[in-house]
């Protein structure tokens, strides 16, 4: 496995490991696996761990550890891991949105950019199922794979300094919802009136990387029947 | 009634703790104190473990009255102190009597001051933490006129008449000193900026009014990046100097995003961290380069100054027969 990571220091207080092997689902599954095991190995000082895409940024304490401790764990656990586990169970989310207006303003341009119709974009976003890879920004966002859109999707030039809590968004080749009232320099497809976190709990967010969405799209006067109903798993 | 605090000028303030660590796999920021030296040395002034719950004021003028006698201490950004109208030293624990009122204003060259009470403050709780999280829309800020528990109070502890305090901890304060200087190391994407990278060190940059505990803006000589091409969103670590598109840097601090799609220059250090906790809008910084191992020591010889600190305190504590306060917060608010 080690051939197929770079670790590189990234400050006094935090190591970043990129995968690199050929297969995006390798890289994927190589960086969670990796967190899994690092999170096992409950290293004294270690405070965060970020697995994304491609990559596993590793926070510690530089007092309490050092990079060097890091790295080597690091290394252990990809000697253990040998062949990357299979894909998990996952769940399935089934997620209303209302797609562009008021709820989606950047849906026109992000149609224009692709060279395709609304209807079109609509069709891609919620004809697929995505896949979440990540939790990441804005707290606890469920990071999925993009939709087969032809093109990447351009950032706004200018961010929002808020965006309304369900806002469905794309960039690159990244889809995402955002759970929270936040800044952000994503284009906006829709809305779901869903409640995507639940604060009560102790994890937070009801998927984790691995689940999969699906949007389905709801006319803007069907908002009212799913409004604030929380996000659960279609599948149980 | 349980002890309290009534607070009369809240200013901007809140509960703060050293933030919610282990959770940056959920999508949580750290949060927490900006300034983690300034916060655990108020803490071990009053004998507190280093990640109780405290006051995090920012700026703006505070004002509070206890119910009963207490032991306090401010840290952090230079302020006028007074207990009764008399004026306290900053960086020593100080004795108030119940119904004396304390007052902080005139906060200057920094942002924030911190504020623990020994005994510590009650505050909801979150995964394991007080620290606010503004996007959760979680978190104990602060008002005119509310009443903030706090742990057991103390005996009187200074002279009754003279009113001398009667501690010297001697803790080495930090300067506060503009333009800060911010130590950083190289960031991983450093490579992408070619030449350019070093106009990081030769600029003089000024912070933005839009900078907070998630980042500071900064308005300056921007190094370009030279690779283009889509990046995907990764874990970008607190302390991350971002370079976007536009004409200003963006540093990354304790509240920020757990992941990211812009380049990362350089990474503010952990005694870095805590300076630039202190940097107010307006303000100037520089940035100087260290390695990742004068980084590492300076860290350290920051903990060791604490740990020393605290070996004093508790030496004077147990001369006092002060009872050693509870190590977890009073009676803890459910959110």
């Amino acid at each position: 496995m080690r051939q197929h990571v770079a670790i590189v220091d990234c400050g006094d207080s935090a190591v970043v490991v990129k995968a690199v092997h050929d297969d995006a689902d390798h890289r994927w599954r190589a960086v969670h696996a990796l967190a899994d095991a690092l999170e096992e190995a409950r290293l004294s000082g270690v405070h965060g761990l970020v697995p994304t895409y491609d990559s596993l940024l590793v926070e510690f304490d530089c007092a309490d550890t050092d990079h060097r401790t890091v790295r080597r764990a690091l290394e252990d656990a990809l000697d253990q891991l040998g062949e990357i586990p299979a894909e998990r169970p996952s769940k399935l989310f089934v997620v209303p949105v209302v797609y562009g207006g008021e709820h989606g303003p950047d849906l026109p341009e992000v149609a224009d950019q692709l060279g395709l119709t609304e209807r079109g974009v609509i069709e891609l976003h919620s004809g697929t199922t995505l896949t979440v890879r990540c939790l990441g920004a804005p707290v606890g966002a469920p990071m999925m794979d993009g939709p087969p859109f032809p093109a990447p999707v351009a950032r706004l030039a200018s961010p929002r300094t808020s965006v309304p809590p369900g806002s469905v968004a794309v960039a690159g080749a990244q889809a995402v919802i955002c759970p929270m009232r936040s800044p952000g320099g994503w284009p906006l497809l829709g809305r779901t009136p869903l409640r995507v976190l639940d604060l009560d709990s102790e994890r937070l967010a009801p998927y984790r990387p691995g689940d999969r969405f699906r949007f389905v799209p709801i006319r803007p006067e069907q908002w009212d029947e799913h409004a604030g109903a929380p996000l659960v798993a279609a599948d149980g | 009634m349980a002890d309290h605090l009534v607070i009369h000028r809240a200013g901007l303030s809140a509960v703060q703790d050293l933030g919610r660590f282990g959770r940056s796999r959920f999508g949580l920021p750290v949060n927490g104190a900006l300034d983690q030296f300034s916060a655990r040395v108020a803490n071990v002034l009053v004998g507190n473990d280093e990640s109780a719950p405290l006051v995090e004021i920012t700026m703006l003028d505070f004002s509070c009255t206890p119910s009963t006698d207490v032991l306090l201490a401010v840290t952090g950004a230079p302020a006028e102190i007074t207990v009764g109208g008399i004026r306290r030293p900053q960086w020593e624990p100080t004795a108030v009597r119940a119904g004396e009122t304390v007052t902080i204003g005139g906060i200057r060259l920094g942002a924030r001051v911190y504020l623990a009470l020994r005994g510590s403050v009650a505050a909801p709780s979150l995964l394991g933490s007080c620290a606010p999280d503004t996007i959760l829309g979680f978190g104990r800020s602060l008002r005119d006129d509310d009443e903030l528990a706090i742990g057991s109070g103390v005996p009187p502890i200074d002279h009754p008449v003279l009113r001398h305090p009667v501690f010297r901890l001697g803790v080495p304060v930090p300067g506060f000193r503009e333009p800060w200087t911010i130590d950083v190391t190289d960031g991983p994407d450093v490579a992408e900026f070619g030449a350019s990278a070093t106009r990081l060190f030769d600029a003089e940059y000024t912070v933005s009014p839009q900078s907070n505990h998630i980042g500071l803006r900064m308005r300056g000589d921007v190094p370009q990046r030279e690779a283009r091409g889509e990046v995907l969103s990764r874990g970008v670590p607190v302390g991350a100097v971002e370079v976007p598109a536009g004409e200003e840097l963006l540093v990354l601090h304790r509240g920020r995003g757990v992941t990211a799609g812009y380049p990362v220059l350089a990474v503010v250090t952990a005694t870095g961290l805590c300076a630039l906790g202190q940097v107010r809008p307006g303000q100037r910084v520089r940035f100087r380069k260290r390695s990742v191992a004068e980084a590492v020591t300076a860290h350290r010889a920051q903990r060791d100054v604490l740990r020393a600190l605290r070996q004093r305190a508790s030496t004077l504590f147990d001369a006092l027969r002060l009872p050693m306060p509870t190590t977890s917060a009073p009676a803890s608010e459910t959110p």
